[in-house]
Parts: C-alpha cells; structure tokens; sequence
C-alpha cells in the first residue's frame, strides 16, 4: 500500500515537473558549464569519481543519470537520498544549477 | 564437587563476554594467541601471529566456517578484536559482538548520525575498528564522537563529542588504550581543518588533554605557518598509532595539509606529514619527525608506525618502520626519532631525488620546485602515494615487511580554494596518470634497502590490510573479491577463496579450542573505487559482510 502511494506522489511529482518544463532546457552557456565542472570536481568527484567515471557499486553513476530530470536531480541534491548527503544549508542555488548543467550534458562542453 | 564441574562445563559452553581485560592483557599483544586484544593485532603494530596450523601445506584445506551480513552496503574496513571468544567489530553504523566459533550474533547496537555528515567524509563511510579496556568497548563516529559500550551487552556509557563535524571534522579510527588513556584522531585534511590527537578517562568519557598536529602561535614551531594558514593547515590524524609501553611512548602518523597548493602556506608546516612521539599520559610531543616538509602531493603520512627491534651496525635497536606514502621506506631510532635509513621502495618516484641522511629532508627534483612555484606537473605517485592506509605487516622471522603498494602517478595543478566551513578544500585539481601494466604490488620489503625479495603484481591495486603468520604465510586481499595467502618466502600464492564483494579490511588470527580462525570483512566503497575512476570494478557488488576461515 505503501508502496502505492510513494509511486502516485512520484508520478505526480513528475507530472509537475513536467508540466512546469514541457520543453527540454537550452543548453548551458560554456561558463555555467565550467563553473559546474569545477564544482563537480571539487565537491561531488570524491564519492562520483574523476568526470563522472565511477564503478557505480559503492554510489551511483551520474552519466546514467536521466538527462531530462531536472525536478530528481534538484530534489536529490537538495534533500539527500540514503547515504547521500543533502546539500541545500551550504550550496547556492545557483551552484547546483551548474552542477546540473555539467552533470545533464554528460560532461560534454557545449560547443 | 559435580555442580562445580557442571558449572565450569556450562561456562566453557557459554562465551564469556565481558570479563575485564587489563592493561598487562592488552600488553601480550600475538603472545597470546586466543585473543586479538589491539589494532594491529599487538602495540607494536606487526600484524604478525606467531600461529602455525594453517601453514604452506595445509592452506589448501582452508575454508569458510561462518559469515555474517554487516547488512550495510559501505567499504567495510573494521579490524575485528577477539576476547575470550566472542569477535568484536564496527561498521560506520553499528557495533557488533559474535560468538567466534559460529558466527553467531550476541548483540548489535546501532549508531545514528545527521544524514549531513558524509558531506565532510573525503574517502568512504568508513570506520577502523574499536579498542577494549576492563570490560568497555570504545569506537569512534562518523560525526566525531567517542564512544564506550559495555562490551557484556552493548549498552552506551557514555559519548563525549570531540568537535563539530559541520566545521569538516570527522572520525573514522579505531582508538588505542595507552597507560590507560584512551587515545584518538580525527580526519578532515581535505575540509580545512586544524588537526589534533585527543586523550580520554576510559571510566568517564572526561576529556584529558588534547595535542594540536598542526602548531599555532603558542608553539615555536608556530612559525613554519605563515598569519593564520594553521586554523586550517589540514594534518589529520586517521590511522591509530603505536605503544611502546617501556618508553611509554605512543607513536602516531599525521596527515597532509590544508590546502595541498604549497604555495597558500610557504613554510615548513609543522607538524603535517610526520610523525608525532607522545606521551600518553598528558599528548606532550618528546620528539617529532617530518617526512615530507611543505607536501604539496597529499603524501600524508598518518599510516601505521610499526615497532620492531632490528640488528642496526651489530647492535639491537629500537626502531619504528614507515612505508610512508611519499615512496621511501624509513627506518627510525624511536627512542629518539634520529633517521637511521630511507630508501624508495616502489617502481617510479619523481618528486624527489632522495632523502637526505643527515637532515632527513627529501631533495626535491625540478618537478617539486616547479610546484611550489605554481606550476601543473605530472608527478609520481600520485596523490594516493606508494602506499595508501592499507596496514603492512612485519615478519620478525623474515624481518620483511609485507605491504601493498600503488603504481601510479598524477596529473597536478595547483589551484587556490576560498575556505567554506564544511565543503572540500582541496587547493589542486589532479588527474591519474596509469602505467601500462599493473596499478599496484603485493611486495615483501626489506625494511633495510627498500629493496623488494618478491612482489606480486594486481592490475587493480589491492587497498586490504595484510597479516603475516609463522606458519610462513602472508594474508591480503583484491578489490575483486579474492581473499589470497601467498608463501612469506617466496610470494607464491598458495590459496584463494572469493568473497561476495572487495575486500578492503584487515585480515586477524586466532586460536581457539586447538582451531585457528582467520576474519576478514569483505565490501567495497573505499577511496580507490569511489575516486579512480576504474570501471573494471562494476562488476563487483557492495555488500558488506565478515568471513572466518578454518582448515577442514
Ligand atoms: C559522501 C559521498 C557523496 C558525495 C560527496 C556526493 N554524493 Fe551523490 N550520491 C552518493 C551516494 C552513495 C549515492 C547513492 C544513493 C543511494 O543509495 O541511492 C548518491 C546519489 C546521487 C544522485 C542520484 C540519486 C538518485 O538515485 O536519484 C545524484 C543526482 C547525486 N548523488 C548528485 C550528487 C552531487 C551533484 C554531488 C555534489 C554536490 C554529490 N552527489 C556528492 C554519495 C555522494
């Protein structure tokens, strides 16, 4: 039953995402890209690995991290999920921005 | 006559948990050979059990008897202790008593901290083991506490909180019982933190004394800081030290500083990178030696101290042997921390041309010049060093040591970070540098030379403690799973037993009943699979647990 509810809020949740975001995001400018890269590489590299290159057993592998889920990503970050720690008492909103900006391109500069 | 029979009878069934180990107990170290009572197996830090059953021909007959679920999916790093027949371990989550002999848990009690707290953790939620002393269990937290169970039922004493972990401090060391004193580090380098070593009243949890690794303007050695770059000069103190209980001196490795660009902090930077001569009773420092004076590369140097007495020009010695991270091998007199040798004990070494023998300071090449001038350079080794925190083992019969090391090196630049109160503070960006063939070595050191008698190689480096037996054995483990024995004298494995996950703990052994028992955890999650990037280890699950091996 529980089990129930937590999927309706989940796709509620996405249908609000989606609603909000019906068209996929621009892609980010080359500075936002880089300050996100940096940010990635000082702060999330450590448990994430080296550009995002991870085994992906001991925490989750960011490149297989949906590109479009903006709402997932900021909730995660924010929040924390399980072992991983919530972020939002010390980063800036728009350092997580970044971070999405390097982690939803893959970690592909834009040209 | 016949009831006290039976109750002897009954108290041999039952283990006995909990009775009170003295301090004289904690001194026989692998003397005594039914109990592991220290980290490191004895004070001395050999990992070395004088045991024989399990030998070069009966290894084949070893098997498991017992594994138990850690149910945690972390990198499981505990060294297990064993009193009196019941195992004693700790993952970052819980602390566990076993009976021995089966496996079978006696009690668990969890440990909650803030969901916060892995934010200021650089390596892996980890934790290193536990101490015992008169009846009392002590660990530490992830979110820097200190804490003393009662090792009969598992029931909290007391908790004394060392420091605010949002500040970047946290604790992941086993503590060590010294002259009675119950002694403690802390981990943060790369979060900017002013390292120390905390001494606590086993009875009460009172805080004794504390001794800052990293010396401010009371201090004469202050001034190899420049302004205030010590409120954040790093030198964490993670991997718990020796005893030599006649000098009464406890010895312990400290960390790298904060930033790691050199050039935020020109100086010396006492007392990073050394090692620390304390005096258990009050931390006072009776000497100090600095391994890698100003370190840019995160040669850190809070790895074990091992004590050993060795034959130097026909005279027996005193000494203290450091397979430090910055690649050379040291010989030390610990009576008085004089350099007795230091020779480079892995493949590939640039950022240094040696060590001086009169001084003790490493020759720094062009590359390290280059460095402290803000320059991006390919250095080797890399920032995990020739050898990360995975504990040696010396070989008394042998007189080699045993240890795994890294073959690989690092892309580095400097860069200049603004401190935040609880986020990373790294002051360099690096990449790893891999050579072609294998990342690391099982090698059997002369402590001497730093020449290597054997070495056997591992595509993916292994990251496991190593324990050494007389029965002409050397225990270790791969990231991939297998927990391997290989023969002291020549490196010829001998055995393998794949485990579910990596093994990144410390192997023990004990004797129990005329049996011996190797423990090993198994479960990885520790700094080279999270931080190297080395997809070969997708395949291998998380999943932490404890195996105990017999022969058959
Ligand atoms: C202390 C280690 C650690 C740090 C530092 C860390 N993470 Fe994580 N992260 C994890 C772990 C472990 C998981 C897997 C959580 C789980 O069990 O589901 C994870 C999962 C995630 C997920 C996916 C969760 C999901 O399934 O939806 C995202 C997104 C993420 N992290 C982003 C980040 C970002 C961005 C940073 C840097 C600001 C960061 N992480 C820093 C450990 C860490």
């Amino acid at each position: 039953m529980k089990r129930v509810a937590a999927l309706v809020a989940g796709l509620s949740l996405c249908a609000f995402a989606a609603s909000a975001q019906p068209k996929p995001e621009p892609p980010p400018t080359p500075q936002e890209f880089a300050k996100g890269e940096e940010l990635f590489g000082s702060i999330c590299s450590h448990c994430h690995g080296p550009h995002m290159v991870n085994p992906g057993n001991a925490s989750f592998d960011l490149r297989k991290f949906p590109h479009d889920d903006r709402a997932r990503f900021f909730n995660d970050v924010m929040n924390g999920k399980k072992s991983m720690p919530p972020w939002k008492d010390v980063l800036h909103p728009d350092e997580i921005e970044a971070i999405w900006a390097y982690v939803r391109t893959g970690g592909k500069a834009p040209q | 006559m016949r009831k006290l029979l039976l109750a002897a009878a009954l108290a041999a069934l039952l283990p006995c948990t909990g009775r009170a180990q003295t301090a004289a107990d904690l001194m026989k170290g692998t003397q005594d050979t039914s109990n592991v009572l220290n980290y490191g197996m004895s004070y001395d830090l050999q990992r070395f059990s004088p045991l024989k059953q399990i030998d070069r021909q009966t290894v084949k007959r070893l098997v498991p008897v017992w594994n138990y679920s850690y149910d945690d999916n972390k990198s499981e790093e505990s060294q297990p202790l064993i009193y009196q027949g019941v195992l004693y371990v700790t993952t970052n989550g819980a602390t566990m008593a076993l009976d021995a002999k089966t496996g079978q848990q006696l009690w668990k009690t969890k440990i909650d901290y803030p969901p916060e707290t892995p934010r200021i953790v650089c390596c892996g939620i980890i934790s290193r083991g536990l101490a015992l002393y008169e009846g009392k269990i002590f660990r530490t937290t992830l979110d820097a506490n200190v804490v003393a169970l009662d090792a009969k039922t598992g029931k909290e004493l007391w908790r004394s909180h060392a420091i605010d972990f949002k500040n970047g401090y946290s604790m992941t060391v086993a503590p060590l019982v010294a002259d009675g004193v119950v002694i403690t580090g802390i981990s943060g380098a790369e979060y900017g933190i002013r390292g120390f070593i905390d001494g606590w009243d086993p009875d009460t949890g009172k805080h004794l004394w504390r001794t800052y690794t990293v010396a401010g303007p009371d201090d004469p050695n202050g001034k190899t800081w420049p302004g205030d770059t010590y409120l954040h000069g790093g030198g964490s103190t993670w991997i718990t030290g020796s005893f030599d209980p006649d000098l009464h001196t406890v010895y312990w490795g400290t960390g790298n500083t904060g930033s790691w660009n050199p050039t935020t902090h020109p100086g010396d930077n006492l007392y990073t990178c050394s090692v620390l001569a304390l005096d258990p009773k009050t931390g006072k420092i009776k000497w100090h030696f600095q391994f890698s004076p100003n370190d840019p590369y995160d040669y850190d140097s809070v790895a074990e101290m091992v004590l050993a007495t060795l034959d130097i020009g026909g005279k027996p010695t005193k000494v203290l042997m450091d397979a430090n991270r910055n690649g050379f091998f040291y010989v030390l007199d610990r009576t008085d921390g004089k350099l007795i040798t230091a020779n480079q004990y892995i493949d590939k070494l640039t950022w240094a041309k040696g060590i001086d023998p009169e001084s003790g300071r490493p020759i720094p090449t062009e590359i390290t010049d280059n460095v402290r001038k803000g320059q991006a350079q390919e250095v080797w080794p890399g920032a995990m060093g020739g050898k990360n925190w995975s504990p040696v083992s010396f070989n008394p019969e042998t007189k080699l040591v045993y240890a795994n090391t890294l073959n690989f090196g690092m892309h580095y630049k400097p860069t200049t970070p603004q401190f935040r109160a609880g986020l990373t503070y790294w002051g360099a960006d690096i990449d790893w540098v891999w050579p072609n063939g294998p990342r690391g070595y099982l090698k059997a050191i002369d402590p001497m030379t730093g020449k290597a008698k054997w070495e056997q190689p591992s595509d993916i480096p292994r990251f496991a403690g190593v324990l050494s037996t007389a029965g002409g054995l050397v225990f270790t483990g791969k990231l991939t799973g297998e927990f391997e024995a290989f023969d002291a004298d020549t490196g010829a494995k001998l055995w393998q037993f794949k485990t579910g996950s990596g093994i990144e703990g410390q192997p023990v052994t004990w004797q129990q009943d005329g049996v011996q028992y190797i423990a090993v955890s198994s479960g990885i999650g520790g700094v080279y699979a999270l931080f190297s990037g080395d997809e070969r280890l997708s395949a291998v699950p998380a999943g932490g647990s404890l195996w105990v091996f017999a022969l058959q």
